[in-house]
C-alpha cells in the first residue's frame, strides 16, 4: 500500500514537472496587447513613432517566442512572461511620453495660432492705411491675396487643431506664421516709405 | 525479504518509466523542428523595414510582408494544435521566407524611394524658390488679376509647408505639398508670362520711338526723356547720349496705353513738354506737363468710341505730368510719372518746353528681361 502511494506520488511529480510553466500566459499576452492598444490610442504612433514601433516589435518577438515554446513537448513560458511584463512597461511609458509630447505640440500650435491671429489682425488694420486712391494696386493686390491665403491657412490649421490633429496643425501654422510675419513687415515698410504713420 | 521487495519495486518502476521516457525521447526526436529561425529572421527583417519607414515609402511591399508574417504565425499556431508528430511547418517556413524577402525588398525600396524623394523634393523646393524670386522680380509691379495673386500666395504657402516637412524628414508630406505648390506656381507663372508676352507685342513700335528719340536728340543736339515703364526708369539723353538714369513710379494700372480718363494708366507714345510748373505751381513739388493727348491719342480714342469698345460716357484723359513726390516704392500716381524730389530738381533744370518725352512699355526685348 505504501509503495502504491509512492508510485502515485512519483507519477504525479513527473506530470507536475512536465507541465510546470507549461501554460500559455494568456493573461500577460492580453495585458501586453492592451498596453500597445492604449499607446496607439494615445497616438504614440503619431507623436513617438520610433518608440511605438519598438514596443510593437518587442511584442512580436515575445509572441514568436511563445509560439516556439508551444511547439515544444516541454513548454516553458517563464522567460516570455517576464518579457511580456517588460512590453507592458515599455508600452505604458511610450503612451505616457506620447501624451506629454502631444501636449507640447498642442501648446506650441495654440501659441502660434494666437500669435498669428494677432499679427494678421494688425496687418489687416494697417492695409487700409496704405495710400488710398493712389496706392500701388499690384502691390496691394499681392498683399491682400497673401493675407487671404494666410487667413485660409489659419482656418485650416484651427480645424486640424480642433480635431486633435495637433502635429498637422503645427506644421501648417508654422508656414503661415512665417508668411504672416513677413507680410506684416512688408506692409509696415510700405507705410514707412509712403511716410504714413501707423 | 525487505530488500527483495524493494528491488522488485525498483524493477517494476523501471519497467514502467523507461519505456515512457523512451517514448518521450522518441517523440522529441521524431517531431518536426519548429521554424524558429525562419520566423525570427522574418520578424527581424520586418522590424528593420519598419524602422526604415517602409510602411510609408514602400507601403505595398511592407503590407505584403506584414500579411505574410501574420500568415506564418497563424499557421504556426494552428500546427501547434495538432499532434506533435503530425505537425507540418513547411507552409510556415514558406510564409516566413516570403515575408522576409518582401520585408527586405520593402526596406531597399524605401531607402531608394526616400533617397530619390529627398533629392527630388530638394530640387523642386530650390527650383520653386528660384521661380518665386524670379516671379517677384519680373511681376512685382505687374497688375495681374486677383485670382492669379491668390494662387501664387497659396502656392508660396504650400512651398513653405513643404520646406518645413522636408526639414523634419517627412518626405511623404513634403512631396504632397510640393506637388500642389508646383501646380499653382507654374500655372500662375505661365498665365502671367502669357499676359506679359501679349503686352510686349508692341515692342517693335516702342523700339522705333526710342530709336527716333535718340536719333533726333543727337541730330538736334538737345535733351530728351525716355520713360521705360517696365523697368520703371527715366533716361535722360543729352545730344544722343544717355546721361542720367532715375527710378520712377507710375499709375497703378500701368500696363498698356492710356485709353480713358481715370483709368490710372500711363500713356505710351512720343510726346513733348508743354509746360513747366515750379514748386509753387503744383502740389507734386515740381511738374512737367506733356502734350497728352496728342493727335494720335485723340484719333485712337475716337476710333474706340466709334467701335463701341469704350463706355459711351468715357472721356479722354489729360494732365499727364512728370512730377516730384516719388520715391515711395509703389505705383501710386493717376497715370503720371513720379520722380523723387532731388531727381526732379535735376530733370527740371535740364529740360525746357518742347523737350521730347517718349514713354514706352520697355526699352529692352522681353527675352532679355526674362533672362
Amino acid at each position: 500500500m505504501k509503495n502504491k502511494i509512492f508510485m502515485g506520488l512519483a507519477a504525479f511529480a513527473m506530470v507536475a514537472v512536465l507541465s510546470s510553466c507549461g501554460k500559455k500566459p494568456q493573461a500577460e499576452i492580453d495585458a501586453a496587447n492592451s498596453a500597445i492598444e492604449a499607446a496607439k490610442t494615445a497616438e504614440a504612433n503619431v507623436y513617438l513613432p520610433m518608440e511605438f514601433t519598438a514596443a510593437q516589435d518587442s511584442l512580436n518577438a515575445v509572441m514568436s517566442e511563445i509560439t516556439a515554446q508551444e511547439s515544444k513537448l516541454f513548454k516553458k513560458f517563464g522567460s516570455a512572461k517576464e518579457k511580456l511584463a517588460s512590453v507592458v512597461t515599455m508600452a505604458n511609458q511610450v503612451a505616457a511620453d506620447a501624451v506629454t509630447k502631444k501636449e507640447e505640440v498642442k501648446g506650441e500650435a495654440a501659441n502660434l495660432l494666437t500669435g498669428i491671429k494677432t499679427v494678421t489682425e494688425e496687418t489687416s488694420k494697417l492695409i487700409p492705411k496704405l495710400p488710398r486712391g493712389k496706392e500701388g494696386a499690384a502691390v496691394i493686390e499681392q498683399i491682400k491675396a497673401d493675407v487671404s491665403a494666410v487667413d485660409a491657412s489659419v482656418v485650416e490649421a484651427q480645424g486640424l487643431y480642433d480635431n486633435g490633429s495637433y502635429m498637422d496643425s503645427l506644421n501648417k501654422i508654422k508656414a503661415a506664421k512665417d508668411k504672416a510675419d513677413s507680410l506684416n513687415a512688408e506692409v509696415k515698410e510700405a507705410l514707412t516709405k509712403a511716410r504714413i504713420k501707423f | 525479504m525487505g530488500i527483495k521487495r524493494k528491488w522488485k519495486y525498483f524493477v517494476w518502476t523501471g519497467v514502467i518509466l523507461l519505456p515512457a521516457a523512451s517514448v518521450i525521447l522518441l517523440l522529441v526526436y521524431l517531431s518536426p523542428k519548429p521554424p524558429v529561425s525562419e520566423v525570427e529572421a522574418a520578424r527581424l527583417s520586418l522590424s528593420m523595414a519598419g524602422s526604415g519607414e517602409a510602411a510609408t515609402y514602400s507601403r505595398r511591399l511592407f503590407n505584403e510582408a506584414s500579411a505574410l508574417y501574420d500568415s506564418a504565425m497563424i499557421n504556426w499556431q494552428d500546427e501547434n494544435k495538432r499532434f506533435i508528430l503530425l505537425r507540418d511547418f513547411s507552409r510556415v517556413k514558406k510564409f516566413a521566407a516570403e515575408s522576409q524577402q518582401k520585408a527586405l525588398e520593402a526596406l531597399e525600396n524605401s531607402k531608394t524611394s526616400t533617397s530619390n524623394l529627398e533629392v527630388n523634393i530638394k530640387e523642386k523646393i530650390d527650383s520653386l524658390n528660384n521661380l518665386t524670386v524670379y516671379f517677384d522680380r519680373i511681376f512685382k509691379f505687374y497688375p495681374l488679376p486677383p485670382e492669379i495673386w491668390s494662387r501664387i500666395s497659396k502656392g508660396k504657402l504650400l512651398l513653405r509647408e513643404s520646406e518645413i516637412a522636408y526639414s523634419k524628414g517627412q518626405y511623404f508630406q513634403a512631396n504632397r505639398k510640393i506637388i500642389d505648390s508646383e501646380y499653382l506656381l507654374t500655372a500662375s507663372y505661365e498665365k502671367a508670362s502669357q499676359d506679359l508676352k501679349n503686352y510686349f507685342e508692341s515692342y517693335s513700335q516702342w523700339k522705333k520711338w526710342v530709336d527716333k528719340t535718340i536719333r533726333e536728340s543727337r541730330q538736334k543736339q538737345n535733351c530728351s526723356i525716355i520713360i521705360d515703364k517696365f523697368s520703371r526708369k527715366c533716361f535722360i539723353y543729352v545730344n544722343g547720349t544717355r546721361k542720367y538714369e532715375y527710378n520712377v513710379e507710375l499709375g497703378s494700372n500701368w500696363v498698356g496705353h492710356k485709353r480713358v480718363r481715370g483709368d490710372k494708366a500711363t500713356p505710351e507714345g512720343m510726346y513733348c513738354i508743354t509746360k513747366k510748373f515750379g514748386s509753387n505751381k503744383t502740389k507734386y513739388y515740381k511738374a512737367l506737363l506733356i502734350d497728352y493727348p496728342n493727335a494720335s491719342d485723340k484719333a485712337e480714342f475716337s476710333r474706340e468710341m466709334a467701335q463701341g469698345t469704350l463706355p459711351k460716357n468715357a472721356k479722354i484723359g489729360g494732365m499727364i505730368e512728370i512730377h516730384g513726390n516719388g520715391g515711395k516704392g509703389i505705383d501710386w500716381t493717376e497715370g503720371c510719372v513720379a520722380l523723387s524730389d532731388s531727381e526732379m530738381d535735376i530733370v527740371f533744370r535740364l529740360v525746357k518746353e518742347g523737350t521730347p518725352v517718349t514713354i514706352v512699355g520697355s526699352t529692352v526685348q522681353l527675352n532679355q528681361l526674362l533672362d
